[in-house]
């Protein structure tokens, strides 16, 4: 498993999934709230990223 | 969003007997991930969450992460490992056996160790929640 976002990617899936169960108790809620949490994670570390792109360290 | 509504027929669990299997689901949940859900046979979410900490937690270690053991010497060593042990049984067997030694030159160092790490404070919550559910607080 090479890659920065392959590992960001598998590890939001599984917290995602977690934290759904723990949250969720029927399938349509759990399937929503599953891809806003993944889409979440994905697309604000994409974005915290680029914020911390000109830092020099 | 807005916060599901509980289902009408939870109900909270207030007798002794009721305490008692709270804390014995809490601790199975702590030893083995999902296994305390399984006690109260919740087979989706223990399914669910044993794959989801297990997989992700050997993954950690794949990816050349570091399992930090009991060391209390500073304040962020006693919580590295307060994080690690937090997944229970899969740590302790690792630990145990002398998986997990690290090497901090692998660029995928930090992400093992992350994984590692979430993978126990997920089972934390996990934790919490085999004892609401046990208590009657959740359905």
């Amino acid at each position: 498993m090479t890659g920065h976002f392959t590992n960001l990617v598998v590890f939001s899936v599984f917290v995602s999934v977690v934290f759904t169960f723990i949250a969720k108790y029927e399938t349509r809620a759990r399937v929503r709230y599953f891809f806003f949490l993944l889409g979440s994670f994905v697309l604000l570390s994409i974005l915290a990223g680029w914020l911390m792109y000109p830092f020099p360290f | 969003m807005q916060p599901e509504p509980l289902p009408q027929e939870v109900q909270q669990v207030q007798t002794e007997a009721g305490l008692v299997k709270a804390l014995g689901a809490s601790f199975a949940a702590a030893v083995v991930p999902g296994l305390g859900h399984a006690v109260l046979r919740k087979w989706d979410r223990a399914l669910v969450f044993f794959l989801s900490i297990s997989v992700m937690f050997a993954l950690g270690l794949r990816l050349r992460g570091r399992l930090f053991g009991p060391d209390f010497t500073d304040l962020f060593t006693t919580l590295k490992f307060v994080a690690d042990a937090g997944s229970g049984l899969p740590y302790w067997l690792s630990w145990v056996r002398g998986l997990g030694t690290g090497q901090a030159a692998a660029y995928t160092y930090d992400f093992g160790n992350v994984f590692i790490y979430v993978a126990g404070l997920l089972n934390m919550l996990v934790v919490v929640d085999a004892f609401d559910i046990a208590m009657g607080r959740k359905p």
